[in-house]
């Protein structure tokens, strides 16, 4: 399934190139990226403009997302009928291999820990218990293309060291009954925790020496942990998955370097609702004015779309981009979009940002290709800034499933959209009506300003 | 006056009123009768303008009071039109911004100069005249663009107000021709007013076909009034429109309006309601309209209607088969539920008005008529709405016979 396509020393931590092939799935080149979802979409994308418009390698799903109704019966999702529910029940589209992980990448915390059998997860209707007896039997029944095994990853806190020693066991011991009762066929990715690699040794050490044949790869919450793997020679042929978080292309590079194959960047999303384009290549700008014109390390990630400095600029978000917001549409129109909160000006940024990703995956395997990639980053960290910039405008709504409430007093996540019409004491708050002065309007020539 | 549209009559009902027609507007032609959805900012609702082309849709709608606001007629100037704006290379047809004008802002009334407004920022006096709304639409370049009339509730009881925005509507219509600068390039309809009463709308619609615009919309209905004061307007003034004009009744988009309009005369119609109840998880259906939120459906791995031809229904060849389980699921939650009931429900509304339109050309459409409402009510003749009946027995189809 997985082939390790080009490793200057299987020995040495360094960059890697791979192919990961599925059978009736488009196969993919690593290093590369799979599309986190939400409810089983990429947000803002209908499956038709996936599949006309990205190239992304595959979908992360968090089961998650779909078992809010287990707590009273069956989820749906497993009534789903078909031989891949969840292509059939999603409508993504069949080439795409499926990842299924516990928890949404990131993962909201759960007030609850995790118990020997069980973890605590997140739904749309609140938090409940999942244990690894009922992951097992959506797993039998959803046949992702990829599962990982169930892990006792404490979010948003700091575990002790008690729980520390549990963490290990406890996954151990969910991976093992997976791989004792999954079919055959099923693909399962072994997790590795966030934690060091000491404390997770013993855990850590089985894998490698009895369980390598077993399990098809490794899914790390944590990518710092990927150097201290023991280096055998069957493990270091599994695919490396990245689950960890990397908040800029920068980190996407460091993991890079240190051998992940495949990762997925909850950052083009936050990208996306802030209302930022991305702009960055790999190693540099495509045209070489850019890059001269405004001197080293000055380069932007991305560019803010919201503000009213393109509002009549018919250039592509990113001059030369080849994606279908970049050749059919421009800066004004996204703008305008943006400024009216129409949900296409979200669509047309998330196409352009999953495309910017594909490219610059692309740009790096042909690097590594090279070898180059040492010399391409330190260019790439010349070029550009180290941290993506500041949003300036309001996102789409926040959906309840989110994030977690964090207690009484707290400020609406989302600005009402909507104020009562009709009484004078009622201010009027709504997009539809302008947001500047008579004289503004006047001049705009939206209607004439009268003597008063 | 000038005009840059054709208006070529296909066929005739034999029965009925209805007509078949191409209407070639500057950006192409489009088949009549017609739904157009609306694009009120520029997009229609998540939807990409490809996404929109695909369903089949030649001629949308833009607001201008939106427009106006946002992005303004600096930017729409600079960028070249509405068209440049959003990358949609068929038809756009906008209204002149004065009925958001009164249903949206507090304290607007009207004056012979036009509709005075507080602005809603500073509460300083505003005036939108015919001048400003022509000037806009002008500068949006749409293929359409509507005079300013006077809109009042149809079911307003001060006849005195009814008739004196009938004749100002009149008085404005001359005012827009007047200050209408590319009558070459872009098509001034005018908008027949005159509230419920015949008297009034016939005198209106004399008055306004004597102005001879490219084209005629009916105006200020789908206020709230009774249906069968709004088939007895329509019918009257389609009785008097020239017949090779095409027919615009504005406001209009339920299924069983639209079947029971084309009989009595009208040609093209827009609303907002097929997009806004997609948001809120709301199928139009052949058999009635499905509200996919419903727990019901959480199981239900139909497609969101059987043997429908969208993208979202349709299985293989691009099809994505999309149930209402996945619809359900994502229903208010992710905003692609809504994009998926968008384009459905764009594509129901359009495919609705090719299928009246073939009807017609083969001649049988009160056959049609008799179908779409059994399909509507289960074939249960005492849910039939009485208004509509009656409508249709006025141009000759019996929907009670068998």
């Amino acid at each position: 399934m997985f082939e390790v396509l080009s490793h200057v020393d299987p020995n040495a931590v360094g960059p890697r190139l791979g192919r990961l092939s599925i059978t009736g799935r488009r196969e993919f080149e690593t290093p590369n990226f799979f599309a986190l979802t939400s409810r089983g979409v990429i947000p803002h994308l209908t499956p038709d403009v996936i599949a006309a418009h990205t190239r992304v390698g595959g979908v992360h799903i968090a089961l998650e997302d779909f078992i809010e109704r287990a707590v009273t019966g069956t989820p749906p999702i497993m009534n789903c009928p078909g031989s891949s529910p969840l292509h059939t029940f999603t409508a993504l589209p069949k080439a795409l291999p499926t990842l299924l992980a516990p928890r949404r990448t990131p993962a909201v915390s759960a007030p609850n820990g995790n118990s020997n059998t069980a973890i605590s997860i997140f739904t749309s209707t609140g938090f409940q218990v999942l244990s690894n007896k009922s992951y097992l039997s959506y797993i039998e029944k959803l046949q992702p293309d990829i599962a990982i095994a169930l892990a006792d990853v404490p979010y948003g806190t700091l575990p002790g060291t008690k729980r520390i020693a549990k963490m290990g066991d406890r996954t151990q011991e969910w991976l093992s009954q997976l791989l004792n009762e999954k079919r055959k066929e099923q693909v399962v990715f072994a997790p590795v925790l966030p934690i060091d690699f000491l404390d997770q040794s013993e855990y850590l050490n089985s894998i490698a020496d009895d369980l390598a044949d077993e399990v098809s790869g490794l899914a790390f919450y944590d990518s710092n942990l990927l150097p201290d793997i023991p280096a055998t020679t069957a493990i270091t042929d599994l695919p490396r998955l990245s689950l960890d978080e990397p908040s800029s292309p920068r980190q996407i590079l460091r993991q890079i370097s240190l051998g992940m194959d495949i990762l997925t960047i909850p950052f083009v999303g936050f990208a996306t609702d802030a209302g930022i384009a991305l702009t960055f290549r790999f190693p540099r700008p495509l045209s070489t004015h850019a890059a001269t014109s405004k001197g080293v390390g000055a380069l932007q990630l991305g560019v803010d779309m919201w503000p009213a400095v393109h509002s009549t600029s018919v250039d592509p978000l990113d001059t030369s981009c080849t994606c279908y917001t970049c050749t059919s549409h421009h800066r004004a129109y996204v703008q305008h979009l943006l400024s009216a909160k129409e949900m296409l000006g979200w669509v047309l940024l998330q196409i352009h940002n999953h495309h910017i990703l594909s490219e610059f995956f692309s740009s790096i395997r042909k690097s590594i290709k090279d070898g180059s990639f040492e010399a391409d980053c330190e260019e790439f960290a010349k070029v550009y800034e180290s941290e993506m910039p500041e949003k300036s405008g309001q996102g789409p709504r926040v959906r309840g499933y989110h994030f977690k409430s964090e207690g009484p007093g707290e400020p609406k996540k989302n600005k009402a959209a909507w104020g009562n019409l009709g009484s004078d004491d009622q201010e009027v708050d709504s997009d539809l009506v302008p947001d500047e002065t008579a004289d503004e309007s006047d001049a705009k020539g939206f209607a004439g300003r009268m003597e008063a | 006056m000038p005009s840059a549209l054709t208006f070529e009559l296909i066929a005739r009902c034999s029965t009925t009123k209805a007509r078949a027609a191409i209407l070639t507007l500057p950006h192409g032609p489009v088949q009549l009768p017609l739904f157009m959805p609306v694009a009120t900012q520029a997009s229609l609702k998540g939807l990409t303008p490809q996404q929109l082309e695909e369903s089949g849709c030649r001629l949308c709608l833009n607001n201008t009071y939106h427009l106006g606001l946002k992005p303004g007629q600096e930017v729409l100037e600079k960028v070249g039109g509405a068209h440049k704006l959003q990358g949609w290379k068929h038809n756009i047809l906008t209204d002149s911004g004065g009925f958001q004008m009164v249903s949206l802002l507090k304290l607007a009334n009207i004056t012979e100069e036009g509709v005075r407004f507080l602005s809603p920022h500073d509460g300083s006096p505003m005036l939108l005249t015919p001048e400003h709304s022509i000037a806009l639409q002008n500068t949006i370049g749409s293929d359409i663009i509507m005079q300013l009339d006077d809109v009042l509730v149809t079911t307003s009881p001060d006849t005195k107000r009814m008739r004196e925005a009938m004749e100002r509507s009149v008085r404005w219509l001359d005012r827009c021709i007047a200050a209408h600068a590319n009558p070459a390039k872009q098509n001034l309809f005018c908008i027949i007013q005159g509230g419920l009463d015949l008297e009034m709308r016939t005198e209106c619609c004399k008055e306004m076909v004597a102005r001879n615009t490219p084209g005629i919309a009916i105006g200020g209905l789908s206020g709230g009034e009774a249906k069968a004061d709004y088939c007895r307007v329509v019918n009257t003034c389609t009785n008097l429109l020239p017949e090779l004009k095409p027919r615009y009744v504005m406001g209009i988009g339920y299924p069983e309006d639209l079947v029971v309009s084309v009989a009595l005369g009208a040609d093209m119609f827009d609303c907002v309601w097929p997009t806004r109840t997609a948001r809120f998880g709301n199928a139009i259906t052949k058999y009635g309209v499905l509200n996919l939120r419903h727990a019901s459906y959480a199981n239900d791995f139909a497609p969101v209607e059987e043997g429908c031809g969208c993208v979202c229904c349709r299985t293989g060849d691009g099809g994505l088969g999309v149930t209402r389980a996945f619809v359900h699921h994502v229903a208010a939650k992710e905003t692609v539920g809504a994009h998926l009931l968008t384009m459905h429900n764009v594509w129901y509304q359009l495919a609705l008005m090719k299928s009246v339109r073939q009807a017609i050309i083969e001649d049988r459409f009160p056959a049609f008529l008799r179908k779409f409402f059994s399909d509507q009510h289960g074939g249960d003749k005492s849910k039939y709405p009485d208004w509509a009946v009656e409508a249709l027995n006025t141009v000759g189809v019996d929907l009670m016979e068998d």
